[in-house]
C-alpha cells in the first residue's frame, strides 16, 4: 500500500515507459470481455494477501494488541498478581497524579536523561557521519566498528559491563584516578548514575548515523559545487545546505530515538542493580513502572503507568511533529 | 480456475503449520520423551548452594529413573519477582521454593497444593511441630521447612584476631559491637564492617533485642517511625565515623555475595543468614567464622531461629505425587541429608539433624556450632510476615538510600516508610 503513491510519482516523472503502463492497466480494468472473473482474482489475491499475511497478524493480535487491551483494563483495577483483579475506576490514574512523589521524581529523571542523552547521541552520530563520508579508504571497516555499539548496547551483558567499568575500582574510574580525579565511581554516586546510563545510550550512535550516511549520499554534489563556487566555506556549506538537505532525515532521527530514550529500560536496570538507585537517581520511569508492577505486586498501578507513558509519548511525538513544519525542509516541495 | 484456489489453500496450511509451531513451542514440556515425567524445580541462592543442590537432584533421579528433574536458580530479588509473574501466568514450578516472607501471599491465593493430599508419600512424623507450623496457613500445610536458619556475623577471624579482638559470644551487645568496629578500624585504618543499616533484616534484629516487633497480630506495623529513626541514626553516627561501609558501598548491594562489601574483600565483617554465609568462603576460606549477632543492652537477644525456606507443590502440577515423592526424598533421605548437610540450614528432620550435625566439614561446621551454642537460649520466632510485606524489604533497602546520601533526615525517612507500609499492608 505505501508503495502505491511512490510508484504513481515514478511513473508520471517517468515519461515513456510509465506512460504506456498506465494505458495497459487502464486497458485491463476497461476490457469488457471478463468483468466477473477480473473481480474473483482480486478477491482471491486478496485472500492469498490474508493468508500470507496470517503470521503477521496472530503474533500483532495475540502478542501486542491483546495484551494492551488486557493492560488497559488492568489499569483501571487493582490486581495484586494473585488475586483476581478488582475494579476501581479511575483510583489508580489519580493516584499518579496526586499523591506520589516517587513517579514526579521518576518522569524528572526521564526527561532530564532524554534531553541530555538525545542530542547528544544525534550529535555525535552526524559528526561521525559527516566525517566517514568524506572518507575515502576504509569507509566500510568504520561504518561496521561505530555500529557495532548499536548491535552490542541493548543487551544485558553490555550494561552489565558498563557498570563494571564505572564502578568504583572499574577502567573509568582507574584511568580517571591515574589523572589525579579520584572519584571512587560514578553509578554508586546519585550525582553521577544518571550520566553513566546517558553515556550507555550515546555510545551507541550507530544506527542514526547509517541512516544520517545515507541522507548525506542523497543530497546532489552539484549544491556543494555551486556553493564552493559561490566562495562557501565548509561551516557555510554544512550549515546552508547539509543541515537543511539532510533535516527530513534529523527529523526522523530525532522522533526515533525520542521515543526509544521514553522507554530506556534496560541499561537503566542494570546499571542501577535493578533499583533505580543510589537515591532514587536513575529510577526511569519505565523502571518505577517495573517496580511497581513486579517487586511490589501492584500490576494495575503499573498498566496505569504504561498508558500514562504511551499517551505522553504521543504527545511528544505530536508535538515534534508540529515543530518540524518549521525547520524540516523537503527538496521536492516549493520554497516559500 | 481452481489453480488459484488449490495454491491459495496450499499457502494457508504452511502458514498454519507455521503458526502452530509458532504457538506450540511453549506447554508441553512436562510429557516429555520416553513417557519420562518432568519435574521443575527452581531456588535462590549462591553457587555453591547450586552445586549441592543438583547434586541431590541426580541422586534423586538415580532412584528414580522415571523422572526428570529440571532445575534453575538465580538470586533471591529476581527469583520473587520471577516467580510471582509465573503465579499470575499459572505457569509456577511444579516444586515451589518460598522464603517465610512469601507464604502468606501464596498460600492464601490457591497456588499451593494441600499437602494433606500428598500425606503418605510425606511422611512429617520426625519434623519439629513447631517448625511444621510455619508452613501452615490457616491451619492447612501448604509447604514443609526446609531447613533451620539463623541471622548471624560472618567476619575474619584473623582480621579480627589482629585487631586485638575476642571471639564475639552469644549476649554480646550491640554496644560491644560498635566498639569492636573501633577498634578493627583503628588496626585496619579503613572501615571494617558493611552498614547494617540498609537491611529490614537487622533492623529487627534490634528492634527485637529492645522487646518489640516489625509486625503486631493484626498484620500492621508495630514499631514507631521513632524507632526507626533510632536505628538509622545510629548506623549513621558509625558510617560518619568511617566504621561501616560509606553510601557509595552500601547502595550496591543486591541480595548476592558478590556485590556486598564483604564479598569484594572491602570490608572484613557483614551480618548475613548463617547458611548463606557459605558464598564467602571461596574467598576467606577457613579464615571466614560465623558469631551470633548483637543483642539488646539488657541482653535480650533479637535474633531467632527460623525456617530458611519452605517447600511446596503447585496447586496445579500434573505430577504432585512425583513431586512429593522428591520433597520426602529431599527432607527424609540419608543421601539428601549427606549431600546437602547444613546448605539449606540444619535439617528439619531430626533424625537427619542428628546425622548430619556431627558430620558437618569445612565451613558448615561453622553453622552447626553456632546454631548448637544457641539453641535455648532464643525466643521464639515471629509470626509469618504479612501479605504486603514482600514488597518492603526493598522499599527498606531504598529508602536507606536517602538517609545514607544524606538526602533526608533519618526521622524523615522513617516516616516515609512507614507511610508506605500502611498502604502495602492494607488487608
Amino acid at each position: 500500500m505505501a508503495n502505491a503513491p511512490a510508484s504513481t510519482a515514478r511513473a508520471t516523472a517517468t515519461t515513456g515507459a510509465g506512460e504506456a503502463r498506465k494505458a495497459a492497466a487502464g486497458d485491463a480494468a476497461a476490457r469488457p470481455g471478463e468483468p466477473r472473473r477480473d473481480r474473483r482474482s482480486k478477491r482471491e489475491r486478496q485472500g492469498a494477501a490474508w493468508v500470507f499475511l496470517s503470521p503477521w497478524v496472530l503474533g500483532a493480535s495475540v502478542l501486542t494488541l491483546l495484551p494492551m487491551a488486557v493492560s488497559l483494563y488492568l489499569s483501571f483495577t487493582d490486581y495484586n498478581l494473585f488475586d483476581p483483579p478488582s475494579w476501581i475506576g479511575l483510583r489508580n490514574y489519580v493516584q499518579m497524579f496526586t499523591e506520589d512523589p516517587r513517579l514526579l521524581r521518576s518522569v524528572g529523571n526521564t526527561l532530564l536523561y532524554v534531553l541530555f542523552a538525545v542530542p547528544l547521541q544525534l550529535a555525535l552520530a552526524l559528526t561521525v557521519a559527516v566525517a566517514l563520508k568524506s572518507m575515502r579508504r576504509g569507509r566500510n571497516f568504520y561504518r561496521s566498528a561505530f555500529y557495532a555499539p548499536s548491535l552490542l548496547g541493548a543487551s544485558m551483558s553490555i550494561a552489565l559491563v558498563w557498570r563494571a567499568i564505572f564502578n568504583d575500582g572499574g577502567t573509568v574510574d582507574n584511568l580517571l584516578a591515574g589523572v589525579g580525579l579520584d572519584m571512587g565511581g560514578w553509578v554508586n554516586k546519585p550525582g553521577w548514575a544518571l550520566l553513566s546510563v546517558a553515556l550507555l545510550t550515546v555510545w551507541q550512535f550507530g544506527a542514526p548515523m547509517v541512516i544520517f550516511l545515507a541522507g548525506l549520499q542523497q543530497i546532489p554534489q552539484d549544491l556543494y559545487e555551486a556553493a564552493a563556487v559561490d566562495g562557501a566555506g565548509r561551516w557555510r556549506q554544512f550549515a546552508s545546505i547539509t543541515l537543511p538537505m539532510l533535516s527530513p532525515v534529523l527529523f526522523f532521527n530525532l522522533v526515533l530515538q525520542t521515543i526509544q530514550a521514553f522507554q530506556v529500560f534496560t541499561p537503566a536496570y542494570a546499571v542501577s542493580g535493578g533499583r533505580g538507585g543510589p537515591a532514587d537517581s536513575t529510577l526511569f520511569y519505565t523502571l518505577y513502572l517495573y517496580d511497581r508492577g513486579f517487586t511490589a505486586s501492584h500490576m494495575g498501578y503499573a498498566s496505569a503507568m504504561a498508558w500514562v507513558l504511551l499517551v505522553a509519548i504521543g504527545i511528544v511525538t505530536a508535538v515534534l511533529f508540529r515543530t518540524s513544519r518549521s525547520w524540516v525542509f523537503y527538496a521536492n516541495e516549493e520554497v516559500r | 480456475m481452481p489453480a488459484p484456489r488449490t495454491k491459495a489453500s496450499c499457502a494457508a496450511a504452511v502458514v498454519l503449520a507455521l503458526s502452530a509451531t509458532l504457538t506450540g513451542c511453549g506447554g508441553g514440556a512436562s510429557a516429555s520423551g520416553e513417557g519420562k515425567v518432568t519435574l521443575r524445580f527452581t531456588w535462590w541462592g549462591n553457587a555453591d548452594r547450586a552445586a549441592r543442590t543438583n547434586k541431590a537432584v541426580e541422586a534423586f533421579e538415580r532412584a528414580h529413573p522415571g523422572i526428570d528433574v529440571q532445575t534453575s536458580y538465580s538470586t533471591y530479588e529476581s527469583y520473587k519477582q520471577k516467580l510471582a509473574t509465573q503465579a499470575a501466568g499459572g505457569d509456577v514450578p511444579d516444586l515451589i521454593q518460598l522464603d517465610y516472607r512469601q507464604i502468606s501471599q501464596y498460600a492464601g491465593s490457591d497456588v499451593m497444593l494441600d499437602l494433606e493430599k500428598q500425606r503418605k508419600r510425606l511422611p512429617t512424623g520426625k519434623m519439629d511441630p513447631a517448625l511444621l507450623k510455619t508452613g501452615q496457613v490457616g491451619g492447612v500445610q501448604y509447604a514443609l521447612p526446609m531447613g533451620v536458619g539463623t541471622q548471624a556475623l560472618a567476619y575474619d577471624k584473623v582480621a579480627w584476631r589482629e585487631a586485638g579482638l575476642k571471639t564475639p559470644r552469644a549476649g554480646w551487645t550491640w554496644d560491644d559491637w560498635a566498639k569492636s568496629l573501633r577498634q578493627l578500624k583503628r588496626e585496619r585504618g579503613s572501615y571494617a564492617m558493611t552498614d547494617p543499616g540498609s537491611m529490614e533484616d537487622w533492623f529487627e534484629i534490634w528492634l527485637r533485642g529492645r522487646g518489640k516487633q516489625l509486625y503486631g497480630k493484626d498484620g500492621q506495623t508495630a514499631f514507631a517511625a521513632k524507632d526507626l529513626a533510632g536505628f538509622w541514626a545510629f548506623t549513621s553516627k558509625l558510617r560518619k565515623e568511617g566504621l561501616v561501609s560509606p553510601a557509595s558501598d552500601t547502595t550496591q548491594m543486591a541480595g548476592s555475595v558478590e556485590d556486598s562489601p564483604m564479598g569484594r574483600e572491602k570490608a572484613v565483617a557483614e551480618f548475613n543468614w548463617d547458611a548463606p554465609s557459605a558464598g564467602y568462603e571461596a574467598m576467606y576460606k577457613d579464615r571466614l567464622a560465623l558469631a551470633p549477632m548483637p543483642s539488646g543492652e539488657d541482653g535480650t537477644p533479637g535474633q531467632y531461629f527460623k525456617p530458611s525456606m519452605l517447600l511446596g507443590i503447585a496447586a496445579g502440577s500434573s505430577h504432585p505425587k512425583q513431586a512429593a515423592e522428591f520433597i520426602d526424598f529431599l527432607l527424609n533421605s540419608d543421601e539428601a541429608a549427606d549431600i546437602l548437610g547444613v546448605d539449606r540450614g540444619t535439617p528439619v528432620n531430626s533424625r537427619q539433624r542428628q546425622r548430619v550435625l556431627p558430620k558437618v566439614t569445612g565451613f558448615q561446621k561453622q553453622v552447626a556450632g553456632l546454631q548448637t551454642s544457641l539453641r535455648g537460649k532464643l525466643e521464639d520466632p515471629p509470626a509469618a510476615p504479612p501479605r504486603g510485606d514482600n514488597g518492603l524489604q526493598s522499599t527498606f533497602q531504598r529508602d536507606y538510600d536517602h538517609v545514607s546520601f544524606d538526602k533526608a533526615t533519618p526521622l524523615q525517612v522513617a516516616e516515609d516508610f512507614l507511610t508506605e507500609a500502611r498502604t502495602e499492608l492494607r488487608p
